[in-house]
Protein backbone atom coordinates (compact mmCIF):
# COMPACT_ATOMS: atom_id res chain seq x y z
CA UNK A 1 0.00 0.00 0.00
CA UNK A 2 1.38 3.33 -1.05
CA UNK A 3 2.42 5.98 1.85
CA UNK A 4 -0.64 8.27 1.16
CA UNK A 5 -3.49 4.87 1.61
CA UNK A 6 -1.59 4.00 4.81
CA UNK A 7 -1.71 7.62 6.48
CA UNK A 8 -5.30 7.90 5.08
CA UNK A 9 -6.42 4.74 6.63
CA UNK A 10 -4.46 5.49 9.84
CA UNK A 11 -6.53 9.10 9.85
CA UNK A 12 -9.55 7.26 9.07
CA UNK A 13 -9.21 4.62 12.07
CA UNK A 14 -8.02 7.59 14.21
CA UNK A 15 -11.30 9.51 13.35
CA UNK A 16 -13.74 6.47 13.46
CA UNK A 17 -12.19 5.46 17.34
CA UNK A 18 -13.73 9.07 18.57
CA UNK A 19 -16.91 9.16 20.28
CA UNK A 20 -19.53 10.39 18.31
CA UNK A 21 -22.84 12.10 19.85
CA UNK A 22 -26.20 12.13 17.86
CA UNK A 23 -29.14 13.88 18.91
CA UNK A 24 -32.04 12.45 19.52
CA UNK A 25 -33.85 13.02 15.73
CA UNK A 26 -30.98 11.31 14.25
CA UNK A 27 -32.60 7.89 13.19
CA UNK A 28 -35.30 10.49 11.65
CA UNK A 29 -33.73 12.42 9.93
CA UNK A 30 -31.23 9.05 8.57
CA UNK A 31 -34.09 7.66 7.23
CA UNK A 32 -35.79 10.91 5.96
CA UNK A 33 -32.53 10.77 3.69
CA UNK A 34 -32.33 6.80 2.84
CA UNK A 35 -36.04 7.12 1.13
CA UNK A 36 -34.79 10.39 -0.37
CA UNK A 37 -32.01 8.43 -2.15
CA UNK A 38 -34.07 5.04 -3.03
CA UNK A 39 -37.08 7.12 -4.26
CA UNK A 40 -34.55 9.62 -6.63
CA UNK A 41 -32.71 5.85 -8.30
CA UNK A 42 -36.29 5.20 -9.06
CA UNK A 43 -36.91 8.35 -11.34
CA UNK A 44 -33.23 7.79 -12.75
CA UNK A 45 -34.79 6.02 -15.51
CA UNK A 46 -32.01 5.82 -18.73
CA UNK A 47 -28.71 6.24 -16.43
CA UNK A 48 -29.92 4.02 -13.95
CA UNK A 49 -30.43 1.81 -17.04
CA UNK A 50 -27.14 2.33 -18.51
CA UNK A 51 -24.76 2.13 -15.10
CA UNK A 52 -26.72 -1.25 -14.66
CA UNK A 53 -25.89 -2.57 -18.28
CA UNK A 54 -22.57 -4.53 -18.15
CA UNK A 55 -21.35 -5.56 -21.21
CA UNK A 56 -21.73 -1.81 -22.85
CA UNK A 57 -18.08 -1.83 -23.39
CA UNK A 58 -17.89 -4.89 -25.43
CA UNK A 59 -20.01 -3.05 -28.30
CA UNK A 60 -17.54 -0.54 -30.39
CA UNK A 61 -20.79 1.22 -30.81
CA UNK A 62 -21.93 1.68 -27.37
CA UNK A 63 -18.59 2.26 -26.52
CA UNK A 64 -18.54 5.10 -28.67
CA UNK A 65 -21.92 6.75 -27.89
CA UNK A 66 -20.99 6.12 -24.18
CA UNK A 67 -17.30 7.86 -24.74
CA UNK A 68 -19.06 10.81 -26.52
CA UNK A 69 -21.82 11.39 -23.82
CA UNK A 70 -19.01 11.35 -21.71
CA UNK A 71 -17.00 13.84 -23.24
CA UNK A 72 -20.02 15.77 -23.37
CA UNK A 73 -20.69 16.15 -19.78
CA UNK A 74 -16.95 16.10 -18.79
CA UNK A 75 -16.73 19.34 -21.23
CA UNK A 76 -19.79 21.01 -19.51
CA UNK A 77 -17.80 20.38 -16.54
CA UNK A 78 -14.99 21.95 -17.37
CA UNK A 79 -16.60 24.44 -18.52
CA UNK A 80 -18.79 25.31 -15.80
CA UNK A 81 -15.12 24.89 -13.67
CA UNK A 82 -13.59 27.06 -16.18
CA UNK A 83 -11.57 30.18 -13.59
CA UNK A 84 -12.47 32.55 -16.12
CA UNK A 85 -16.00 31.79 -15.38
CA UNK A 86 -17.00 30.45 -11.88
CA UNK A 87 -14.48 29.44 -8.97
CA UNK A 88 -14.63 26.18 -8.14
CA UNK A 89 -14.50 27.27 -4.18
CA UNK A 90 -17.37 27.72 -1.97
CA UNK A 91 -19.41 30.87 -1.12
CA UNK A 92 -17.34 34.28 -2.00
CA UNK A 93 -17.26 36.65 0.88
CA UNK A 94 -16.26 40.18 0.45
CA UNK A 95 -12.28 41.22 1.52
CA UNK A 96 -11.13 44.40 2.58
CA UNK A 97 -7.42 44.57 0.54
CA UNK A 98 -5.48 47.61 1.46
CA UNK A 99 -2.24 49.16 0.48
CA UNK A 100 -0.67 52.40 1.56
CA UNK A 101 1.04 54.12 -1.22
CA UNK A 102 1.12 57.93 -1.10
CA UNK A 103 3.13 58.39 -4.41
CA UNK A 104 1.26 55.43 -6.28
CA UNK A 105 -1.23 56.47 -9.09
CA UNK A 106 -2.98 53.26 -9.73
CA UNK A 107 -3.07 50.57 -7.78
CA UNK A 108 -4.78 46.66 -8.42
CA UNK A 109 -5.04 43.59 -6.45
CA UNK A 110 -4.33 40.61 -8.81
CA UNK A 111 -4.54 37.00 -7.62
CA UNK A 112 -6.03 33.15 -8.08
CA UNK A 113 -9.25 34.88 -6.85
CA UNK A 114 -9.57 37.02 -10.35
CA UNK A 115 -7.58 34.60 -12.28
CA UNK A 116 -4.45 37.09 -12.16
CA UNK A 117 -6.43 39.77 -14.39
CA UNK A 118 -4.51 42.64 -14.31
CA UNK A 119 -7.17 45.25 -14.46
CA UNK A 120 -10.42 43.26 -12.50
CA UNK A 121 -9.83 45.18 -9.11
CA UNK A 122 -8.52 48.38 -8.81
CA UNK A 123 -8.02 49.79 -5.63
CA UNK A 124 -9.77 53.56 -4.68
CA UNK A 125 -7.69 55.84 -2.68
CA UNK A 126 -11.07 57.83 -1.65
CA UNK A 127 -8.97 60.86 -0.12
CA UNK A 128 -6.68 60.82 -1.94
CA UNK A 129 -4.40 60.50 0.76
CA UNK A 130 -2.59 57.48 -0.15
CA UNK A 131 -4.66 54.80 1.32
CA UNK A 132 -5.92 52.49 -1.21
CA UNK A 133 -8.11 50.19 -1.20
CA UNK A 134 -11.49 48.01 -2.70
CA UNK A 135 -14.09 45.36 -0.84
CA UNK A 136 -13.79 41.66 -3.61
CA UNK A 137 -15.71 39.38 -3.53
CA UNK A 138 -13.34 36.03 -2.45
CA UNK A 139 -14.14 32.32 -2.27
CA UNK A 140 -13.40 30.56 0.85
CA UNK A 141 -9.76 28.43 0.31
CA UNK A 142 -6.03 29.73 0.31
CA UNK A 143 -5.32 32.29 -2.41
CA UNK A 144 -2.13 33.93 -3.87
CA UNK A 145 -2.22 37.34 -4.51
CA UNK A 146 -0.23 40.42 -5.16
CA UNK A 147 -0.72 44.46 -6.07
CA UNK A 148 0.62 45.94 -8.62
CA UNK A 149 1.23 49.58 -8.23
CA UNK A 150 1.15 51.58 -11.17
CA UNK A 151 0.38 48.70 -13.61
CA UNK A 152 4.62 47.87 -13.35
CA UNK A 153 5.72 47.14 -9.36
CA UNK A 154 4.52 43.95 -8.05
CA UNK A 155 4.49 44.92 -4.08
CA UNK A 156 3.24 41.81 -1.42
CA UNK A 157 0.54 43.04 1.28
CA UNK A 158 2.59 44.02 4.43
CA UNK A 159 -0.55 42.50 6.54
CA UNK A 160 -0.87 39.25 5.42
CA UNK A 161 1.59 36.34 4.89
CA UNK A 162 3.76 35.27 2.70
CA UNK A 163 3.55 33.08 -0.24
CA UNK A 164 6.93 31.10 0.15
CA UNK A 165 6.82 30.06 -3.45
CA UNK A 166 7.75 33.37 -5.43
CA UNK A 167 8.45 31.42 -8.23
CA UNK A 168 8.65 34.17 -10.65
CA UNK A 169 11.03 36.67 -8.78
CA UNK A 170 8.20 39.08 -7.84
CA UNK A 171 6.71 39.28 -3.77
CA UNK A 172 3.32 37.85 -3.27
CA UNK A 173 0.92 36.87 -0.31
CA UNK A 174 -0.99 33.85 0.68
CA UNK A 175 -4.86 34.63 1.58
CA UNK A 176 -6.83 31.88 3.49
CA UNK A 177 -10.90 32.73 3.30
CA UNK A 178 -12.47 30.02 5.71
CA UNK A 179 -16.00 28.96 5.42
CA UNK A 180 -15.74 29.21 9.82
CA UNK A 181 -15.11 32.46 9.27
CA UNK A 182 -18.25 34.00 7.77
CA UNK B 1 -9.61 -6.73 -28.46
CA UNK B 2 -12.60 -4.83 -29.35
CA UNK B 3 -13.29 -4.03 -25.15
CA UNK B 4 -9.28 -3.36 -24.75
CA UNK B 5 -9.93 -0.86 -28.00
CA UNK B 6 -13.27 0.80 -26.69
CA UNK B 7 -11.46 1.27 -22.84
CA UNK B 8 -8.04 3.38 -24.23
CA UNK B 9 -10.91 5.19 -26.78
CA UNK B 10 -12.86 6.22 -23.68
CA UNK B 11 -9.29 6.26 -21.56
CA UNK B 12 -7.80 9.35 -23.69
CA UNK B 13 -11.20 10.92 -24.50
CA UNK B 14 -12.09 11.45 -20.25
CA UNK B 15 -8.42 11.68 -20.04
CA UNK B 16 -8.45 14.90 -22.26
CA UNK B 17 -6.32 17.82 -21.39
CA UNK B 18 -7.77 20.09 -18.49
CA UNK B 19 -5.08 22.84 -19.94
CA UNK B 20 -6.74 22.27 -23.47
CA UNK B 21 -10.11 22.87 -22.34
CA UNK B 22 -9.38 26.25 -20.54
CA UNK B 23 -6.76 27.10 -23.37
CA UNK B 24 -9.63 26.70 -25.83
CA UNK B 25 -11.64 29.00 -23.25
CA UNK B 26 -9.14 31.41 -22.22
CA UNK B 27 -7.28 33.49 -25.24
CA UNK B 28 -4.01 34.64 -22.63
CA UNK B 29 -3.02 30.73 -22.78
CA UNK B 30 -3.00 30.32 -26.50
CA UNK B 31 -2.10 34.52 -26.96
CA UNK B 32 0.99 34.98 -25.24
CA UNK B 33 2.49 30.84 -24.37
CA UNK B 34 4.11 29.31 -27.17
CA UNK B 35 3.04 25.74 -28.76
CA UNK B 36 5.86 23.55 -27.24
CA UNK B 37 5.33 25.70 -23.92
CA UNK B 38 1.70 24.47 -23.96
CA UNK B 39 2.45 21.04 -24.70
CA UNK B 40 4.70 20.56 -21.98
CA UNK B 41 2.05 22.19 -19.43
CA UNK B 42 -0.78 20.34 -20.79
CA UNK B 43 1.11 17.28 -20.00
CA UNK B 44 2.58 17.95 -16.72
CA UNK B 45 -1.52 18.60 -15.76
CA UNK B 46 -2.64 15.57 -17.48
CA UNK B 47 0.51 13.96 -15.40
CA UNK B 48 -0.56 15.26 -12.53
CA UNK B 49 -4.82 14.82 -12.94
CA UNK B 50 -3.79 10.81 -13.25
CA UNK B 51 -1.87 10.82 -10.15
CA UNK B 52 -5.11 12.57 -8.35
CA UNK B 53 -3.37 16.13 -7.86
CA UNK B 54 -6.14 18.94 -8.05
CA UNK B 55 -5.12 20.82 -10.97
CA UNK B 56 -6.76 23.99 -10.31
CA UNK B 57 -3.94 25.60 -8.28
CA UNK B 58 -1.54 24.47 -11.20
CA UNK B 59 -3.48 26.22 -14.10
CA UNK B 60 -3.64 29.29 -10.83
CA UNK B 61 0.23 29.08 -11.37
CA UNK B 62 0.31 29.24 -14.52
CA UNK B 63 -2.03 32.47 -14.70
CA UNK B 64 0.32 33.86 -12.21
CA UNK B 65 3.61 33.48 -14.45
CA UNK B 66 1.67 35.16 -17.26
CA UNK B 67 0.66 38.06 -15.36
CA UNK B 68 4.07 39.07 -13.77
CA UNK B 69 5.60 38.89 -17.10
CA UNK B 70 7.40 35.14 -16.74
CA UNK B 71 8.52 33.76 -19.79
CA UNK B 72 7.17 30.14 -20.95
CA UNK B 73 10.12 27.59 -19.78
CA UNK B 74 9.89 29.85 -16.44
CA UNK B 75 5.98 28.77 -16.19
CA UNK B 76 6.82 24.81 -17.31
CA UNK B 77 9.10 24.98 -14.26
CA UNK B 78 7.26 26.66 -11.69
CA UNK B 79 4.09 24.18 -12.37
CA UNK B 80 6.62 21.32 -12.48
CA UNK B 81 8.05 22.12 -9.15
CA UNK B 82 4.24 22.94 -8.07
CA UNK B 83 3.40 19.66 -9.55
CA UNK B 84 5.58 17.46 -7.36
CA UNK B 85 5.11 19.79 -4.36
CA UNK B 86 2.03 18.73 -4.11
CA UNK B 87 2.47 15.17 -5.28
CA UNK B 88 4.62 14.72 -1.48
CA UNK B 89 1.81 16.73 -0.22
CA UNK B 90 -0.85 14.23 -1.30
CA UNK B 91 1.40 11.45 -0.32
CA UNK B 92 1.66 12.08 3.15
CA UNK B 93 -1.73 13.90 3.65
CA UNK B 94 -3.78 11.20 2.30
CA UNK B 95 -6.55 11.65 0.56
CA UNK B 96 -8.47 13.28 2.54
CA UNK B 97 -6.75 16.21 2.47
CA UNK B 98 -8.56 19.50 0.83
CA UNK B 99 -7.50 21.02 -2.23
CA UNK B 100 -6.62 24.01 -0.19
CA UNK B 101 -4.75 21.64 2.11
CA UNK B 102 -2.94 20.95 -0.38
CA UNK B 103 -2.16 23.81 -1.98
CA UNK B 104 -0.33 25.33 1.39
CA UNK B 105 1.42 22.42 2.28
CA UNK B 106 2.93 22.51 -0.88
CA UNK B 107 3.93 26.04 0.03
CA UNK B 108 5.25 25.02 3.08
CA UNK B 109 7.36 21.76 1.29
CA UNK B 110 8.60 24.36 -1.48
CA UNK B 111 9.67 26.78 1.50
CA UNK B 112 11.70 23.68 3.27
CA UNK B 113 9.89 21.98 5.37
CA UNK B 114 10.24 18.28 4.74
CA UNK B 115 6.49 16.52 4.06
CA UNK B 116 6.29 14.17 6.04
CA UNK B 117 6.33 16.60 8.76
CA UNK B 118 3.13 17.75 7.71
CA UNK B 119 1.60 14.48 7.72
CA UNK B 120 2.90 13.75 11.63
CA UNK B 121 0.41 17.21 11.83
CA UNK B 122 -2.21 16.01 9.58
CA UNK B 123 -2.38 12.95 12.18
CA UNK B 124 -2.08 14.82 15.35
CA UNK B 125 -4.81 17.14 14.64
CA UNK B 126 -7.24 14.74 12.87
CA UNK B 127 -9.76 14.66 9.91
CA UNK B 128 -11.89 17.50 10.73
CA UNK B 129 -9.33 20.24 11.49
CA UNK B 130 -8.56 22.45 8.40
CA UNK B 131 -4.46 22.56 8.51
CA UNK B 132 -4.62 25.13 5.33
CA UNK B 133 -3.65 28.23 7.94
CA UNK B 134 -1.58 26.65 9.71
CA UNK B 135 0.68 25.13 6.55
CA UNK B 136 0.31 29.08 5.07
CA UNK B 137 1.40 30.67 8.78
CA UNK B 138 4.80 27.94 8.47
CA UNK B 139 5.71 28.71 4.82
CA UNK B 140 5.52 32.25 5.85
CA UNK B 141 7.59 32.40 9.19
CA UNK B 142 10.11 29.93 7.23
CA UNK B 143 10.20 32.27 4.64
CA UNK B 144 10.92 35.18 7.10
CA UNK B 145 14.07 33.37 8.49
CA UNK B 146 12.59 31.53 11.05
CA UNK B 147 14.72 27.69 10.74
CA UNK B 148 12.44 25.00 9.74
CA UNK B 149 12.56 22.93 12.59
CA UNK B 150 11.94 25.94 15.00
CA UNK B 151 9.00 27.09 12.53
CA UNK B 152 7.66 23.17 12.50
CA UNK B 153 7.60 23.09 16.51
CA UNK B 154 6.05 26.23 17.14
CA UNK B 155 3.02 25.30 14.53
CA UNK B 156 2.88 21.95 15.89
CA UNK B 157 2.74 22.79 19.57
CA UNK B 158 -0.02 25.37 18.02
CA UNK B 159 -2.32 22.87 16.41
CA UNK B 160 -1.43 20.04 19.27
CA UNK B 161 -2.73 22.41 21.81
CA UNK B 162 -5.82 23.41 20.34
CA UNK B 163 -5.12 26.75 19.01
CA UNK B 164 -7.50 27.96 16.81
CA UNK B 165 -7.24 29.94 13.23
CA UNK B 166 -7.50 33.24 14.64
CA UNK B 167 -4.85 32.46 17.18
CA UNK B 168 -2.46 31.05 14.52
CA UNK B 169 -3.11 34.30 12.46
CA UNK B 170 -2.28 36.41 15.76
CA UNK B 171 0.79 34.28 15.87
CA UNK B 172 1.96 35.06 12.78
CA UNK B 173 1.36 38.61 12.84
CA UNK B 174 3.56 38.40 16.47
CA UNK B 175 6.22 36.51 14.86
CA UNK B 176 6.57 38.96 11.76
CA UNK B 177 6.44 42.20 13.74
CA UNK B 178 9.02 40.70 16.63
CA UNK B 179 11.46 39.52 13.23
CA UNK B 180 10.61 43.22 11.49
CA UNK B 181 11.82 44.93 15.02
CA UNK B 182 14.69 43.24 15.02
CA UNK B 183 14.40 40.06 16.61
CA UNK B 184 16.22 37.04 16.28
CA UNK B 185 13.34 34.78 13.89
CA UNK B 186 13.31 31.40 15.76
CA UNK B 187 13.49 32.64 19.76
CA UNK B 188 10.74 35.12 17.62
CA UNK B 189 8.73 32.39 16.90
CA UNK B 190 9.47 30.12 19.72
CA UNK B 191 8.47 32.66 22.25
CA UNK B 192 4.98 33.63 20.89
CA UNK B 193 4.64 30.09 20.61
CA UNK B 194 4.36 29.53 24.31
CA UNK B 195 2.39 33.09 24.75
CA UNK B 196 0.09 31.30 21.68
CA UNK B 197 -0.89 28.16 23.72
CA UNK B 198 -3.80 28.06 25.01
CA UNK B 199 -4.18 26.17 28.26
CA UNK B 200 -7.01 23.19 28.42
CA UNK B 201 -10.22 24.28 29.80
CA UNK B 202 -10.69 24.34 33.24
CA UNK B 203 -14.02 22.85 33.43
CA UNK B 204 -12.23 19.69 31.37
CA UNK B 205 -9.57 19.67 34.69
CA UNK B 206 -12.45 19.51 36.86
CA UNK B 207 -14.09 16.33 35.38
CA UNK B 208 -11.18 14.41 35.95
CA UNK B 209 -10.55 15.07 39.36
Amino acid sequence: MPDWGRNTLELMVQELQRPVRVDDSFDRRVMVRVRRIYAERRHRGIVGWLAAAANVTRRPAWAAALAAGVVAVVSLSVLKKSPSTVPANGQAIPVQFVLVAPDAHSVAVVGDFNNWGLNDTALVAENHDGVWSVSAPVHTGVHRYAFLVNGKQWVADPTAPRAADDDFGQPSSALVVEASTQ
Amino acid sequence: MRMRTARSLLAVLLVGSAFRSTEAQDPRLSNRLDAPTRKALSAIVDSARAQGIPVEPLMEKVYQGLAMGADGSRIVVAVRSLTFEMGNAHRVLGAVATTDELKAAASAVHAGVPAVELGKMKKQSGLRRSLTLPFTVLADIVSRGVPVAAATNAIKSLVGAGAKDKDISDFQRNVSVDIEKGAQPAAAAETRAKGAVVPPPKAENREHE
